[in-house]
């Protein structure tokens, strides 16, 4: 009896669901109660209104409009809750697409969900090269439903936060007349980062003539994605004799460490990665003290990447009041699927696929190509992320900035883009290491 | 045609004749053809989870509930059966036939290393102490992220089936069978010694019982079906990481048995049927508030049925003879055993 | 490096001091297993977070605080614990439920984002070569008057006086005359109370989460049962010995912070292997 109760009322719910007709249906995946699933749905929210009130897909003279599905993976703490949501979206509530996505080692498992029921999943939030690597190349058949809208992979990424790194070094040169800079790293505890570490450990060490970065790396520490308190890693870092804290995080520990950071006033300059901090929240999170962060990022005031970002910024921040960060490329992550259903003229997932593989759209962060992995093309004039750090008050870019992406082969090739101011230096880092070095 | 006739013989005589135990093989027989009429793979996906949490909290009744050894921890053995089970099959390739038992016998053990320092303390100090264990196994599992797969765990394990109704009869079997033994155990002498225990430890010593000997029994059972459970559980939701050992892992089992009726085997698993499924349902129709929902339904269930729902729903349909303590239909005047009056 | 660990060890032994004393008190008097103890501390630190965020000063903020989660949670006692006191097992499942409730409307009011309340006393110290915060101090100031004033309830008062009595034995205090109801009332009301202030102690120090219930949850446990059922010194001696324990594990294990639980859990079991009856409880022969 009891069960009959519960078949009932499954059966009712799913019944309920799949009444309404011409629709194309998407789970947006993300940690929802977290900002960063929160930007995930608000990014297609923002899509999805769009295309419908634009008249929606037309599909072999078909009109479809979008509807989204919530799915809430809660993948900050990784685990069966993740596959759950995935495999309740794909069985429960019958959404055709999946989009979104966060924490490496959840979407691992998550994708693999996807690719046994063959629903495409355009991951945008989740940066691990293996979720690709590795993946589609080797069993091509099984993976083809995978693809990478935002962020770049981790490799990528770290190219840039390597880049970002090398330009506040120049600057302690340049102001502070440190000839080697030191660099200690603090990067959460989590796959994503592995890469990202052991290449900026090798490159800080690097001379400049090299290609390196002509500093020392003076230690690494790794807290949990989720720890509650870093004055021991900030302690060690003081005491490591480090100018600049290299970061790498994408969990609610960037917050913790921002603020204690400048609350202690720990002499060391942050740049790096740090998720937190792209969103309009931080300085209020860190009461304050998270001026003059510096990270990789997507979205800052007043920047147009391509002639879509600010739209899309302005219209995100009338619509939920705040600046989105990266993971709101759900956004991104929809049209460029929309476009190639409507490419591919079907909604037939091979034919979507085939659409998908020959992408080449310009979306707010940048020029979307994918590579035969089906990720992201990182580079100049495709996607490539953007420096962003905290002045008065507001996030402003500081690179693209006069960036010679090929000094050798292509000495003229200089890329700003419209609207960056130069780094600072932290006032205190900056009085600190005056009063000590000259 | 003998066996046939004394098996409604024992059906008219046994069964029809409480409501309760027609309820409980409807029940079972509704779980057993349930795929001929629907193969939607959520709801048989939500009922194997069902079935394998069934399976974790009856554990959690025979030591807790019967035995009186309140465990706050129960995720250690929940959890160290789906790791070696997970752990087999990623560095040594066993297939699930083999890793599944060993993660049971592993997770027996554990409920041995847990029991044994543990036999001289007492109620509430043996409760949190059992709480220490799984959080302590988790910070080992942290501590070689590379053997163990650290925080994000261990995914890609073997499906148990190739089908999703395979996986359902191989799951819903299991239940029915642990259920049942775990059912004539609690029913057999070993069952009536845990009751001793549980009472009066002192007292079930003095007649003799080796108590030391019956704790151990009550963990290493209650240990290798938990490990049962966390086993399935990985090949089901193929993974096993850290949250399968954390603190509301530890606390599921004792909020599905005390919700159902605590020392009854049947009431855990009535409790896990009917808040797992709504738990999930609501995961589905309101999923930001479906904890909430939870809790306010836990909260206000317990506060008008202490005694858990399928006491209070036993206590309003049946009533005991008082003076030969046969269970009846609560419409009966007279005993159904004795011919005793049945009175109000 | 020592006096980082003798500071942070401070500030946490505060924390899980007052967390511990009111736990303790409330198992010991109301012999309520409350499981929801540490959920009042985190909604005490959304409620300040909320309250400052209006513009509110500390003070005002902590106070109102203070009085709101007192009488949520005397609200919560009477409507669902009190009715099933009887039933051991059922409160443990109903306070769990009730910090599970608690949890849920911290999230669907707040999200689970790491908020975090902006420090009244900001900039910090040098003591002996160590940049100390002024909140870190403030908090310590303001754990140490609590512990003190409790103690001066217990120790100088009549109340003080009945509550030790219904802790040692609330049969034979009911009989002595002393409205054993009453007392637990009132004592559930001061562990409601010391919940609230730690958790205005930790809000501008720590971020506000709504599952940052559960980690001190198994702290004061542990600390509770590991300096012994039923006594108050206890539970504070261990609330300290838990708090160092884990400070020194952060600071002394290299990207170790994630094995503080495990190390302090450790010690307590250890402590178990040599008196089953914690370090200052009373070893009765069999409780009944």
């Amino acid at each position: 009896m009891r069960s009959l109760i519960c078949c009932l009322l499954a059966v009712l719910s799913v019944v309920g669901m799949g009444a309404s007709g011409q629709v194309i249906r998407i789970g947006v995946v993300g940690p929802m109660t977290y900002i960063q699933g929160a930007h995930h749905w608000q990014g297609a929210t923002l899509a999805a209104e769009e295309i419908n009130a634009a008249g929606g897909i037309t599909v072999g003279g078909t009109t479809y409009t979008i509807e989204l599905v919530r799915v809430d993976s809660n993948e900050m703490q990784p685990g069966p809750d993740a596959v759950s949501a995935v495999e309740r979206a794909i069985t429960a509530s019958k959404v055709d697409f999946l989009v979104g996505g966060f924490r490496t080692e959840a979407m691992l498992a998550m994708t693999e969900t996807a690719a046994d029921y063959k629903v495409i999943f355009m991951i945008a939030g989740a940066s691990d090269d293996a979720l690709l690597a590795g993946r589609v190349d080797k069993d091509y058949n099984r993976y083809k439903y995978l693809f990478r809208v935002t962020p770049v992979p981790s490799t990528s990424l770290a190219r840039v936060a390597f880049i970002l790194l090398g330009e506040v070094m120049e600057e302690f040169r340049r102001e502070l007349g440190i000839a080697e800079p030191k660099v200690a790293i603090v990067a959460e505890q989590a796959a994503w980062a592995n890469s990202i570490v052991t290449f900026v450990q090798l490159m800080a060490n690097t001379p400049l003539a090299l290609g390196g970065l002509g500093g020392k790396h003076v230690g690494t520490w790794r807290p949990s994605a989720l720890a509650t308190s870093v004055a021991a890693e900030l302690t060690a870092v003081e005491r490591s004799g480090a100018h600049i804290v290299f970061t790498v995080f994408s969990g609610p520990v960037g917050v913790v460490f921002g603020r204690d950071w400048g609350r202690l006033q720990i002499p060391v300059a942050a740049v790096g990665i740090n998720v937190e901090a792209q969103a309009q929240s931080w300085l209020d999170a860190t009461g304050g003290f998270g001026a003059y962060a510096a990270t990789v990022g997507i979205y800052a005031d007043g920047v147009a990447v391509t002639e879509k970002t600010l739209p899309f910024v302005d219209a995100f921040r009338a619509r939920f009041g705040e600046l989105p960060i990266y993971t709101a490329g759900t956004y991104d992550a929809i049209y460029v699927l929309a476009d190639a259903i409507q490419r591919a003229g079907s909604l037939e997932t091979d034919a979507v696929i085939q659409a998908l593989e020959s992408t080449d759209y310009v979306a707010t962060i940048g020029r979307l190509v994918f590579d035969e992995v089906h990720d992201v093309t990182w580079g100049p004039g495709y996607t490539t992320a953007i420096g962003v750090q905290w002045q008065d008050g507001a996030p402003k870019a500081f690179w693209p900035r006069e960036w010679r992406p090929d000094p050798v082969t292509a000495p003229d090739l200089v890329i700003s883009a419209p609207g960056t101011v130069p780094y600072r230096i932290p006032p205190w880092v900056e009085a600190h290491w005056r009063a000590r070095g000259s | 045609m003998h066996y046939l006739r004394s098996f409604l013989h024992y059906l008219r005589a046994e069964v029809f004749v409480l409501p309760t135990r027609i309820i409980a093989v409807a029940f079972v027989i509704a779980l057993l053809i349930l795929p001929l009429f629907t193969q939607d793979p959520y709801l048989l996906r939500m009922l194997i989870l069902a079935s394998v949490f069934a399976i974790y909290a009856t554990s959690w009744d025979i030591l807790a509930g019967y035995a009186g050894q309140i465990s706050l921890g129960h995720a250690l053995f929940f959890g160290t059966g789906a790791y070696t089970t997970a752990l087999l099959g990623l560095h040594l390739g066993l297939p699930p036939s083999l890793t599944v038992p060993l993660g049971a016998v592993a997770a027996t053990l554990a409920g041995l290393a847990v029991g044994i320092p543990c036999l001289r303390l007492r109620k509430h100090y043996l409760a949190l102490a059992t709480l220490a264990f799984p959080l302590m196994l988790t910070g080992l599992v942290f501590m070689f992220p590379g053997f163990s797969g650290g925080e994000g765990g261990i995914w890609r394990i073997a499906r148990l089936a190739a089908t999703r109704v395979g996986e359902y009869y191989l799951i819903v079997g299991t239940m029915l069978a642990v259920v049942l033994i775990l059912w004539r155990i609690a029913g057999s002498r070993v069952g009536l010694i845990f009751h001793a225990i549980r009472e009066d430890e002192v007292a079930a010593r003095a007649l003799g019982i080796n108590t030391i000997r019956y704790k151990l029994l009550a963990f290493a059972i209650s240990g290798f079906t938990a490990g049962v459970a966390g086993a399935l559980y990985a090949h089901v939701t193929r993974i096993a990481g850290p949250s399968n050992l954390n603190l509301f892992m530890s606390f599921q089992p004792i909020i599905w048995t005390i919700f159902g009726g605590v020392a009854t085997v049947y009431g855990p698993v009535t409790g896990v049927f009917i808040l797992y499924p709504a738990l999930d349902l609501l995961h589905v129709v309101l999923p930001q508030y479906r904890m909430l929902i939870f809790a306010l339904l836990v909260l206000f269930i317990l506060r008008f049925m202490p005694q858990g729902v399928t006491t209070w729903v036993r206590d309003r349909i049946e009533r005991v003879c008082p003076s030969c303590r046969v269970r009846n239909v609560a419409t009966r005047r007279t005993c159904r055993a004795c011919g005793a009056e049945l009175r109000d | 490096m020592v006096a980082d660990i003798l500071v942070n060890g401070l500030v946490h032994s505060g924390v899980y001091a007052m967390l511990s004393l009111g736990f303790g008190l409330v198992f010991g008097v109301g012999r309520v297993l409350n499981l929801a103890h540490t959920a009042f501390y985190m909604i005490a630190a959304y409620g300040i977070f909320y309250l400052v965020r209006m513009g509110l000063a500390m003070p005002v903020a902590t106070a109102l605080t203070a009085v709101g989660v007192m009488a949520v949670g005397l609200a919560i006692y009477k409507v669902f614990i009190e009715p099933v006191r009887e039933v051991e097992s059922t409160v443990l499942i109903t306070t769990l439920a009730a910090a599970i409730l608690l949890q849920e409307v911290a999230m669907v009011l707040f999200g689970s984002e790491l908020r975090h309340v902006p420090p009244a006393f900001p900039g910090y110290t040098l003591i002996a070569g160590v940049r100390v915060g002024n909140q870190e101090m403030a908090t310590l100031v303001l754990a140490g008057v609590c512990l003190a004033g409790v103690w001066l309830l217990l120790s100088h008062t009549r109340l003080g006086l009945a509550i030790r009595a219904a802790a040692q034995d609330r049969e034979v205090a009911n009989l002595m005359g002393i409205n054993v109801n009453r007392v637990t009332a009132i004592v559930m009301g001061l562990g409601f109370l010391l919940a609230a202030l730690a958790g205005a102690a930790i809000a501008p120090l720590s971020p506000v989460e709504p599952q940052m219930w559960m980690h001190p949850l198994v702290i004061v446990l542990a600390a509770v049962v590991l300096g012994g059922l039923g006594s108050l010194k206890g539970s504070l001696i261990g609330a300290v010995i838990l708090a160092f324990a884990e400070v020194v594990v952060v600071f002394l294990v290299p990207g170790g912070s994630y094995l503080r639980t495990a190390v302090a859990l450790l010690i307590m079991v250890c402590v178990f292997l040599v008196r089953p009856e914690g370090l200052f409880g009373a070893s009765i022969a069999e409780e009944r």
